[in-house]
């Protein structure tokens, strides 16, 4: 994980595992994976800040001096609300081949860290998430192993809102057939 | 046939020719619009494949705008041969084989970066960006100088033949390659519509990667003239609104064009003038006054007066490009994108996507940004429309394992009446060169199976000596 709470001043050292804030952060993850696996894309959305940014970066092989390990200017997602939306609308339609029959996908999320920020009604959180996409009978399933850095805002009636995700990937050449599934 | 075959390609694919009893028969049916549905996962074909079509063919590795500076790299490969594309202090780019010259070490293990030299890890023998050796550690004790070892001439192995098309750099592992604008032929004309917009031509970012379990033709086969899938595969991008244009009524008012060795999709588009055409798919103004100034007439009254605008092609064997123009904005903004894809062989099952975003590298600012979006949407790792396409490949690759998929032959006869004539309709008017049909055909996947099996018994015209 290259910045936590990137472009943000986050301390160093994340909340202590007991703190509220740590725990509402992990529960919020959990519940995420959980809708991600039942495919329940619709009512992930409402957890979206509505100016959320989701990126995934395209990871590259680099020499250890070369100071980026990511391409510039490319992401396997690079989505806003808009995009989103359009996204899970598709999988909402009846025509949508590639997940009917549906994946069977099983999102693994551990080493939550929680971080305050400078703001009273944010924190930054880090985590890393296995996925787990099992497709038919025939074929291999597909891993795919990243680390997340959220931004999770709190909205006027109190609920966390995903408000900025950068999603590091750990393979430069994916080993799954496509991304149509969110991290 | 085949025993002369197989002695004019003595040593170059030992043992393979054997390995494939009843390629003769395999290539008629091929050529015939009949494919043995083997092919697409077949270890015998494609162990003919490497040697015969990738051996032999100019393969797409990079574009200029990946490597701008001195010292710039990219390492592409060519189904199994690694290779790194540089550009040398002198500015002209090199494709150096990435194998060190002392013992076999992978001599850049980087995907992409800037250096003046590529040291060796293993015994630290180092070599300058254009691949001349420049030295080796204990030159005078271990070898006696160059009494023992004489360092000049030693270079990294140059690829056997490259060149380059409006920026796209080509290798090939034939010596004796005509030049690549001859063998892009006539498809240089479609060619322009993506990579020559205006003078300052191409810019790319990427590539995504990711591998799938597919048989690598497929893909080409797809891009270079399966206009007849969009309607239904692609059927929920049109439901959601992301896709105005891939409706089955305007797919099939499309035409198909083949061309040297290249083929492509078109859509047609609403009457209008030039400037009207390329406004409908999303270009700014600014971007259509530099289209016409940089395409021939008759590349303009192929959009203006014929009303056509390019989309999907394929260069044989593994280049495919894609132009699109769906809605990047709840507003109903309309944007085109370009992206460039290559389908790189990893076995006769598993394929490896390259996937770049394309754009005009003198495009205004915004108009970048909002095409690269465009592009997210619909193609690369996550795009909605790949996805699709994908799902489908990956199933086909396994279908066509078994026993009963040598018994099947795949009619693939589309806009041929059982006789072979020709049933297709030609445009009415199209003003570009090669071969085009309106409407659903697979005319050019014939075309471009064709062209697969003139390498695979030996009879390919690009090919030295022949």
């Amino acid at each position: 994980m290259t910045s936590p709470a990137a472009g943000r001043a986050a301390p160093a050292r994340p909340l202590p595992y007991t703190s509220e804030r740590h725990l509402q952060a992990w529960q919020w993850l959990v519940e995420e994976a959980y809708l991600f696996d039942q495919q329940r894309y619709a009512e992930w959305l409402d957890w979206l800040d509505p100016g959320i940014r989701y990126v995934m970066p395209v990871r590259v092989t680099t020499a250890r001096n070369a100071g980026f390990s990511s391409l510039p200017g490319m992401s396997h997602f690079d989505e806003d609300l808009y995009s989103l939306r359009l996204r899970v609308a598709r999988f909402e339609t009846e025509h949508a081949w590639t997940e009917d029959p549906p994946s069977r996908l099983r999102h693994f999320v551990t080493n939550v860290r929680v971080f305050a920020t400078q703001r009273e009604d944010e924190i930054a959180v880090q985590s890393y998430v296995l996925v787990f996409r099992s497709r038919g009978d025939v074929r291999e399933a597909a891993l795919l192993s990243a680390g997340r850095d959220d931004l999770l805002r709190r909205s006027g009636d109190g609920r966390l809102l995903l408000a900025r995700r950068v999603i590091e990937a750990d393979e430069s050449v994916l080993r799954m057939q496509n991304l149509g599934i969110f991290l | 046939m085949a025993s002369l075959l197989e002695k004019k390609n003595a040593g170059v694919c030992a043992g393979h020719g054997d390995a494939l009893p009843g390629l003769a028969g395999l290539t008629r049916d091929v050529r015939d619009g009949m494919i043995p549905a083997h092919i697409y996962n077949d270890p015998d074909v494609y162990a003919l494949e490497r040697d015969r079509v990738f051996g032999r063919s100019w393969v797409f590795l990079a574009h200029e705008s990946e490597i701008p500076r001195p010292g710039d790299y990219v390492v592409r490969r060519i189904v199994d041969d690694s290779f790194i594309v540089v550009r040398d202090e002198r500015g002209t780019a090199r494709v150096l084989f990435n194998m060190c010259l002392h013992r076999g070490m992978q001599v850049c293990r980087a995907e992409l970066g800037n250096a003046s030299h590529f040291r060796c890890p293993y015994h630290g023998w180092t070599y300058r960006n254009d691949g001349a050796l420049a030295g080796l550690p204990f030159h005078a004790e271990a070898y006696g100088g160059e009494r023992g070892f004489a360092r000049k001439g030693q270079a990294l192995l140059p690829a056997p033949s490259v060149d380059s098309y409006r920026g796209l750099i080509f290798a090939s592992l034939s010596p004796g390659m005509a030049p690549l604008r001859d063998y892009l032929g006539e498809f240089a004309f479609y060619l322009d519509f993506y990579a020559h917009q205006s003078p300052a031509g191409l810019e790319v970012r990427g590539p995504q990667r990711w591998r799938i379990k597919a048989n690598w033709k497929i893909g080409a086969e797809n891009f270079c003239g399966d206009s007849y899938h969009t309607p239904h595969t692609h059927a929920s991008a049109v439901e959601t609104g992301l896709f105005t244009a891939p409706k089955a009524s305007k797919r099939k008012e499309g035409a198909l064009y083949f061309a040297g060795h290249g083929g492509g999709t078109t859509y047609k588009l609403p009457p209008g003038t030039f400037e009207d055409g390329l406004r409908h798919v999303g270009y700014p103004g600014e971007m259509i006054t530099a289209m016409r100034r940089a395409w021939s007439p008759a590349q303009q009254r192929l959009v203006g007066e014929d009303g056509f605008m390019v989309s999907a092609a394929t260069i044989f064997p593994n280049l495919s490009l894609v132009h699109n123009w769906p809605q990047v904005s709840a507003g109903g903004l309309i944007r085109p994108f370009i992206s460039l894809r290559q389908w790189q062989p990893v076995s006769e099952c598993e394929t490896e996507v390259l996937s770049w975003f394309a754009v005009d590298a003198s495009a205004p600012g915004y108009y970048k940004e909002q095409s690269y979006k465009a592009y997210l949407l619909c193609f690369g790792s996550s795009g909605m429309l790949e996805q699709d396409d994908v799902e489908n490949w990956v199933s086909i690759t396994s279908m066509a394992r078994g026993q009963m998929a040598r018994r099947l032959r795949l009619n693939s006869r589309m806009g041929l009446a059982a006789g072979g004539e020709v049933i297709s309709q030609r445009p009415r008017s199209f003003s570009g060169p090669g071969t085009a049909y309106v409407g659903y055909g697979e005319h050019n996947q014939r075309r471009w199976l064709s062209l697969w099996a003139d390498c695979l018994d030996g009879t390919a015209q690009h090919q030295e000596g022949r």
